[in-house]
């Protein structure tokens, strides 16, 4: 670590000479402006639209069951009081299933959200008083949804209107009892349909605490933010395998391929056409995590972003970067490691097509490619991004974080349950993990972060509960909550126990159980530095525009953030 | 004198221009350094203004840990521009381009956000042509890049290529329909003099802007709107909600000052002014300043604005930069109409932008060269549809040829648009037309 950090600051120094040097010999016309022109916004923050995460597994509770879940709006601060994350309403929110392998929707559910504003103009509250119930009139600004479904390409029929969304929690004292809002805000659906709409902990663990481990005083001097204690908006649905395998028969269908999108209408200035209120726009596409970071290149990520997934394979930089990725390369030069020989079609396997034997990959198995469906035409199937799900894989008692690369098939890359190690699952993966069906050792510790800050829910939505209080604490739903709510006299700062007693519900995960990871001290390191190297860029890139994007965290970081009991023990 | 105590101020932000490179200097507040160098404090603006610096210092520490991470740089200089723009800081500008270099540096191919990043730079710096180029080169990298976009229909827009400004908003609006895409396509129908479908497509910004100096901005935009139709009222509304949304966000108090003006708060006017130009002294704000003061029955201290005015122009000029409108606008402000002949025609040789039209033509007029007046007048009111100060411009030089049935018709639609348009022309164009109407 010593080394680390004064390779770290000795190369920032040069960072900082190259940067006076440019500077300074292209000064220009800087110290004073001209006379004014327009000048708008051009990389304006746009979270309502920015997914963040997608999930698919089965219904560990339910059998016969899917869940799907959608995460949005990174980085919201549960600091109370004003701060209250909408979904957008000029927007609408998809959960997208490919279940023939043609790449295209065969079932898309879609959520459109709308604001019931009571505030008149008059306040810029959320509530005037403690919120104890969904419909609570002292919550003054609300939201609720339209949950639509479309299946093989015919029109959206409406499932539900005016469905309640779980409030942001803006604090203890608004909202005491959270746990009950978060309870009237499922919503059952004839056909054993279960939805949900609301704010929750942003199950994505990945604590940045690791980075004032890895860069020790340093950082500390400046002060530096976490990512644990921050809440994301997530929308999830719970439907019955039939509604979404091919045919309607998961036993001969098992696979099903899931990607997200957020798409608003398309406004033309052209011409003098009204919008169109079907012609949408795609703004944000989602399937496997981290592929828009680690795997698609710098020049490519607005075009991914804006495609369907019907055009993937087209896209001939796209797949080259697939089978030639750029990670690798960086770890090998960084650490010396030698990257796996290309082709990867590993990873194309994992990225493109699903693991299969039957598109002539490297990786012995067939797990979740839609071409292992009995009823699929192969010659209509097309390699595209998605994450792929194998409905007939039982859910387990115990899940490996490291899902299928440790045996447990249950996990990723076979659907993404939400205690998935993802982060060091794909690292191995880039290194080859998946084909050689050995972990690479020096990698084993990866982020060091091995399960979220708080234990998810052991039914729908599984999700954990918002964060209260000030993310730089550590995020303590239970404990910390010292905010006091700018809308009702403080009341005392405990939260009730029914709060508690479903963050405190058996973790379906098994976050140190991996005795077999143990490895030098020197090796944890290097990964450790590698994987932080990696996962900084990913969330310096995670939310477009990346600098704005941190503009949420607002609060500078106490030199040493408290640390609860449940956290995980990052060891170095 | 406070005058002296401004140009000293505009000096110490040139200064701390040079400093201001020191990007990655740990702690740095360039913010707290301009209110110290234009000896205003400016605590108002300090929530939001702490938030995008709070942006830009993680952005920082993490350069600082991965300084190879080219895209970071990149975001980090673009953030740096919107940075200048928020809050009227020039001192951003190098640090943006030491940013967006050294991302360049990094990744000199395939690296569109610099280029972009470096294209929104000569944007701000005036440098349309260079924009324009560096919007291309990003374009040919990344097709589907929405921020080139972007930064291709600001420039179009300035060099007076209406269409292919309105085809770059248009991919803007197709890639990824937002804030920044509305608010551009809402400019576009504005020049075209479609009001309502500007402020509707401003109002759809206003729903996705999430940053206070976001919101602000939209709200800016629709109280100019709202005043540009002379709804005064609803121009107050806007720049107040824009207030409580980012109180340091400076063109609000621009439009407080007019709305003032405009109901005969002359007192309120020029504190408004006063403040505003205390705290950025642009040779815009200077001469609007100056014009209310001239207005109000105040030339020696109306001049006294436009030799600050001067000041920064000739700041921006020992630069390097170029703003020959800004020189032909003040030319026309002090009386020196043929200076502001040669100024605009400069600046008409770079650019056909309305606002270019719209001076020259005027220059030319006060000058007495009406025939060629009328012909730079009438293309700035077609470039720029449904504005008060050029159909003002044409109106006075149909007069001055006979064109009085021209000339009442265009004076008539000024007032009818914004009877407070300008405290100095809109009286003149009353006179004018009550002459037109005796005869």
């Amino acid at each position: 670590m010593p080394i680390r950090r004064t390779r770290s600051r000795s190369t920032a120094l040069a960072a900082l000479g190259l940067v006076l040097a440019a500077g300074l010999a292209v000064l220009g016309p800087s110290g004073a402006s001209a006379s004014s022109h327009r000048e708008a916004p051009l990389i304006a923050a746009d979270p309502a639209v920015d997914n963040t995460d997608v999930y698919a597994f089965v219904s560990p509770d339910r059998p016969g069951y899917v869940t799907f879940v959608a995460n949005f709006i990174p980085f919201e601060e549960p600091n109370g009081g004003p701060n209250f994350y909408p979904f957008a309403t000029d927007a609408v929110y998809n959960i997208n299933i490919d279940n023939n392998g043609d790449a295209k929707p065969d079932a898309t559910f879609r959520w459109t959200f709308h604001n019931i504003d009571r505030r008149g103009g008059n306040t810029f509250l959320y509530n005037n008083g403690p919120v104890t119930s969904i419909n609570d009139p002292n919550l003054l600004f609300r939201q609720t949804y339209t949950l639509q479904s479309s299946f093989n390409g015919e029109p959206f029929r409406t499932r539900v209107a005016g469905a309640p969304v779980a409030p942001s929690r803006v604090g203890p004292a608004s909202m005491p009892g959270y746990a009950r809002l978060r309870n009237q805000a499922i919503t059952t659906l004839p056909g054993g349909w279960k939805i949900f709409a609301g704010q929750a902990d942003d199950p994505f663990f990945l604590d940045l605490r690791v980075f004032d481990l890895l860069y020790g005083a340093h950082l500390n001097e400046v002060g530096q933010d976490t990512l644990a204690g921050y809440n994301v908006n997530t929308i999830a649905i719970q439907v019955p395998f039939k509604d979404v395998a091919l045919n309607g028969n998961a036993t001969r269908n098992p696979v099903i391929g899931i990607w997200s999108t957020a798409e608003r209408p398309r406004v033309r200035i052209t011409g003098r056409t009204a919008t169109s209120a079907t012609d949408w726009v795609q703004v944000s596409r989602l399937g496997n995590p981290l592929v828009n970071e680690v795997v698609v290149p710098a020049n490519l990520k607005d075009a991914f972003n804006a495609l369907p997934p019907v055009k993937d394979a087209s896209i001939a930089p796209l797949v080259a970067r697939v089978k030639d990725p750029e990670v690798p390369k960086l770890i090998q030069g960084i650490y010396g490691i030698k990257p796996p020989a290309t082709p990867r079609n590993d990873l194309v396997e994992i990225f493109l097509t699903g693991i299969t034997t039957k598109a002539g990959g490297p990786i012995k198995a067939d797990l979740n490619s839609q071409l292992n469906n009995a009823d699929v035409n192969p010659s209509a199937f097309r390699p595209s991004e998605m994450l792929r799900l194998n409905l007939s894989v039982k859910p387990t008692a115990k899940p490996n974080r490291l899902g299928v690369l440790a045996g447990d098939l249950q996990g990723f890359p076979n659907g993404r349950r939400l205690t998935d190690d993802v982060v060091d699952i794909e690292l191995q993966a880039l290194e080859g993990a998946a084909q050689t069906g050995k972990l690479v050792g020096a990698l084993a510790a990866g982020d060091g972060v091995n399960a979220n800050d708080h234990p998810f829910g052991t039914s729908f939505p599984y999700v954990a509960l918002p964060n209260v209080g000030a993310v730089n604490k550590g995020g303590g739903t239970g404990g910390n909550v010292a905010q006091s709510s700018a809308i009702v006299p403080a009341q005392p700062g405990s939260t009730p126990p029914a709060e508690q007693s479903v963050n405190a519900a058996p973790a379906a995960h098994s976050s140190r159980d991996t005795g077999n990871m143990v490895i030098t001290a020197t090796l944890g390191a290097v990964a450790f530095a590698l994987a932080a190297l990696l996962i900084t860029e990913w969330l310096m890139r995670r939310r477009r525009p990346a600098a704005v994007a941190m503009a949420t965290g607002q609060s500078p970081l106490p030199p040493s953030a408290a640390s609860g009991p449940d956290e995980p023990t990052v060891q170095l | 004198m406070r005058h002296r105590i401004l140009l000293v101020g505009l000096a110490a932000i040139l200064l701390t221009g040079v400093g201001a490179v020191f990007g990655l200097q740990q702690g740095v507040s360039p913010n707290a350094d301009t209110a110290q160098a234009s000896g205003t404090p400016a605590p108002a603006a300090q929530a939001p203004a702490d938030q995008l610096a709070g942006a830009i210092a993680r952005a920082q520490e993490h350069l600082r840990a991965v300084p190879g991470d080219y895209v970071a740089w990149a975001a980090l200089g673009s953030a740096y521009i919107e940075r200048a723009r928020v809050t009227a800081d020039p001192t951003y500008y190098p640090k943006a381009e030491g940013a967006l270099r050294r991302s360049l540096s990094l990744r000199p191919t395939g690296n569109p956000a610099a280029l972009v990043g470096l294209g929104a730079l000569a944007n701000a710096r005036h440098e349309f042509a260079t924009a324009r180029d560096l919007a291309r080169r990003a374009l040919r990298i990344d097709p589907y890049s929405a921020d080139a976009y972007g930064v291709l229909a600001d420039a179009q827009t300035q060099l007076g290529n209406p269409p292919a400004a309105t085809d770059a908003i248009q991919h803007m609006l197709d890639l990824r329909p937002g804030l920044a895409a509305y608010a551009r396509a809402s400019y576009d129908l504005e020049q075209e003099g479609r009001l309502g479908d500007a402020a509707a497509l401003m109002r759809r910004a206003l729903g996705d802007a999430v940053d206070p100096a976001d919101i602000a901005f939209c709200r800016y935009q629709l109280g100019e709107l709202a005043w540009r139709s002379g709804r005064l009222d609803d121009a107050e509304a806007e720049y107040t909600a824009g207030q409580a949304a980012d109180p340091g966000y400076l063109p609000l108090l621009a439009g407080q000052a007019r709305v003032a003006a405009a109901r005969g708060q002359t007192a309120a006017a020029l504190a408004g002014y006063a403040e505003l130009t205390a705290r950025y002294p642009s040779p815009g704000y200077l001469m609007e300043y100056a014009n209310l003061l001239r207005a109000t029955g105040q030339p020696t201290r109306a001049d006294e604005q436009l030799a600050l005015a001067a000041a920064a122009l000739r700041l921006f000029q020992a630069n390097g930069g170029t703003d020959d409108l800004g020189v032909a606008q003040l030319a026309l402000a002090q009386g020196h109409s043929r200076q502001a002949v040669v100024a605009a025609r400069g600046e008409w040789s770079r650019r056909h932008f309305a606002d270019v039209a719209d001076t020259l033509g005027w220059a030319l007029h006060q000058s007495g060269a009406n025939a060629e007046a009328f012909s730079y007048a009438q293309q700035a009111a077609a470039l720029g549809a449904r504005n008060c100060g050029y159909l003002f411009h044409l109106g006075m030089i149909e007069l001055s040829l006979g064109r009085n049935v021209d000339a009442r018709r265009d004076l008539s639609a000024a007032l009818a648009l914004n009877p407070h348009f300008s405290p100095l022309d809109a009286p003149v164009a009353t006179a004018a037309l009550n002459r037109l109407g005796s005869r």
